[in-house]
Parts: C-alpha cells; sequence; structure tokens
C-alpha cells in the first residue's frame, strides 16, 4: 500500500539513519517536541476556556482566538515537523500501532473541528456570553486534543 | 555519605519508592500526568510573558492577562510538582548522581526566583505600564527569564532519562 511504502522510505531515510543511530538527535528533537507541546496546550487551554465563559469575560473571544491562534498554528507546525523526525526513528512500528493511528485520526479531527465549528463559534460569541452550543465546541476541543496527547504518550507504551 | 545522598536513597529503599519503581504502569501514568502538568504552567504563563513582550493579548491589560492565568498556572504547579514528587521519590537514589537532574533543580529554583522578584519590583507599579502594549523593559527581561528558564527545565527533565 502506497502509505506503508511512505512510512517504510522515511525510515530508510538519511533522516531517519540519524534518528537511530544518535542518541541525542532523537533527544534534542524529543525537547523540541515537548516545548511547542506546552505552547500549544497553553493556548489551547486559553481560548477554550474564554469559550465556554469562564475566564476573560467581556473581552472578545474572536479577537483572543485570532491572537492565541498564531501561537496555536505557530507551535503546531513546530510538533508536526518534529513529529515527522520521531516518527523516522521507527516507521515500520508507528505503521502498525494502533495508538499512533488513533493519534493520527484525533489530531486530523481535532485540527479540521478547529478550522471549522472551533472557529465559528469564537466568531459568535465575540464580546457576548458563549451559547450552550459554544460551549460544546469547547470541551469538545479540548477533549480531542488531549485525546491527541494520551494517543501520543500511549505510542511508547503499548 | 553526604546527608542528602542518604535521604535520597531511604527515599529510594521505601517500600511505597519501591512500589513505584517495579510497577508495570505506575511510572508512566505518573510521567504522563507530570507532563500535563508542566504543560499546564508553561503553557499558560509563556503567555503572561509573551503579553509583556507585545506579542499577543496587546488589547488586554498587563494585570487582566495575569489574574486570568495565575491561578491556572498554579493548577499547573500542583499538578507539577506532587507527580514530580512522586518520580523522584521512586528514583531518588540515581538522581542523586544524574546531572540533568542536578541542573533541572537548579533551573527550578532559578524559575521560582525570578516572579519573586518580578513582584517585589516592576510589578509593584504595574498600574502605571499594565495597558501599554509592551512593558517596560524590566517586565520584558522578567518575561524572557521566564520563558527561558522555564523552558531549560523542560529540556533538562527530558534529559533525565538519558542518563
Amino acid at each position: 500500500m502506497w502509505l506503508h511504502t511512505w512510512f517504510m522510505a522515511l525510515g530508510h531515510s538519511s533522516l531517519g539513519h540519524a534518528m537511530q543511530t544518535s542518541k541525542w538527535d532523537f533527544a534534542v528533537v524529543e525537547m523540541v517536541h515537548l516545548l511547542a507541546l506546552a505552547i500549544l496546550g497553553g493556548s489551547v487551554l486559553i481560548v477554550d476556556l474564554r469559550l465556554m465563559g469562564l475566564i476573560l469575560k467581556g473581552e472578545s473571544a474572536r479577537a483572543i482566538g485570532r491572537d492565541l491562534s498564531r501561537l496555536l498554528i505557530g507551535s503546531l507546525t513546530l510538533m508536526i515537523i518534529s513529529g515527522i523526525a520521531l516518527l523516522s526513528e521507527e516507521a515500520g512500528k508507528c505503521y502498525y500501532s494502533p495508538a499512533f493511528r488513533w493519534k493520527m485520526a484525533l489530531l486530523a479531527t481535532a485540527v479540521t473541528f478547529y478550522f471549522t465549528l472551533h472557529r465559528r463559534a469564537l466568531l459568535q460569541t465575540d464580546k457576548g456570553i458563549p451559547t450552550p452550543w459554544c460551549r460544546v465546541a469547547a470541551v469538545v476541543s479540548l477533549t480531542l486534543w488531549l485525546g491527541v496527547g494520551i494517543a501520543g504518550r500511549a505510542i511508547g507504551l503499548l | 555519605m553526604p546527608v542528602l545522598q542518604h535521604l535520597c536513597q531511604v527515599l529510594y529503599d521505601s517500600a511505597f519508592g519501591t512500589a513505584i519503581r517495579e510497577s508495570d504502569y505506575a511510572f508512566s501514568i505518573i510521567e504522563s500526568v507530570h507532563v500535563l502538568g508542566i504543560t499546564v504552567l508553561f503553557g499558560t504563563i509563556a503567555i503572561l510573558d509573551l503579553r509583556m513582550l507585545g506579542l499577543v493579548l496587546r488589547r488586554i491589560s498587563v494585570t487582566r492577562v495575569a489574574r486570568t492565568v495565575f491561578p491556572i498556572t498554579w493548577t499547573g504547579f500542583s499538578i507539577m510538582f506532587a507527580s514530580g514528587f512522586l518520580l523522584f521519590w521512586s528514583e531518588a537514589a540515581k538522581n542523586y548522581t544524574n546531572p540533568a537532574f542536578r541542573i533541572k533543580i537548579v533551573l527550578l529554583a532559578l524559575a521560582g526566583l525570578n516572579p519573586l522578584i518580578f513582584h517585589t519590583s516592576v510589578y509593584r507599579r504595574v498600574q502605571e505600564w499594565e495597558v501599554l502594549e509592551i512593558s517596560p523593559w524590566r517586565a520584558r527581561a522578567a518575561a524572557i527569564a521566564s520563558l527561558t528558564l522555564w523552558s531549560g527545565v523542560i529540556i533538562a527533565g527530558r534529559a533525565i532519562a538519558y542518563y
């Protein structure tokens, strides 16, 4: 299958080779992945707590969402790049790992949700009190991102 | 044997520390909670730091951002501290000689000292500058120190497993 071929090619690339043979290459990339995770987590948390109407009431949810989206997208990009490098260390194993498949499915869902319904909820709320649907969107967003993290952690354990 | 090392050995040998170390899942689960704690801590304090640097939320006053993030940051800190202590309990004797662990503790102390200095100096007159889009240089210096030190804590923390 073409996806499997891609994973194999990544594992056999020079990037994969470096990650498999050097302990510190892997460690440094892991550290970048963790730092970006903290920034991503913080932005998601603040935006979703605002969307739930729990913090920064009266401030524009639209403006907060737009402002922190730069942090969120920046750290997400860093996580994806460092994530590909981490993946290259054991691409063959990840391809068959249920935790890895869950993580990718949840990540795709979280990103899609963020750019569609979540965005609409932020625009709709703006300076007002969020509707129940907007609160649900915030809870769904937090759950999806947390799910990505938990599935990611499970890759190394299962 | 130095008294601190002796104390670490006592913790390491205790029934509880041994139980965490020898359990199949305990260490990994506590470690995951630890990462979640530091995500909440660093992710939220970074937003205040970036606000003072004038990079995000410029329209909201520094005090409003600070009052919003502090309870969340402290929650993250409590989770990180409690889970971190459990991890230390199970590995204390090994951590004592681990260079990454020692660096982490020093960075953690500095990261704790930074807000102490900040709150007793430039933040006391925050009313004068809270609405400025970019905070005065002393506040910006504290923000950069905070971002650097907490990043260092995370990096050194991850490195513990590599020694």
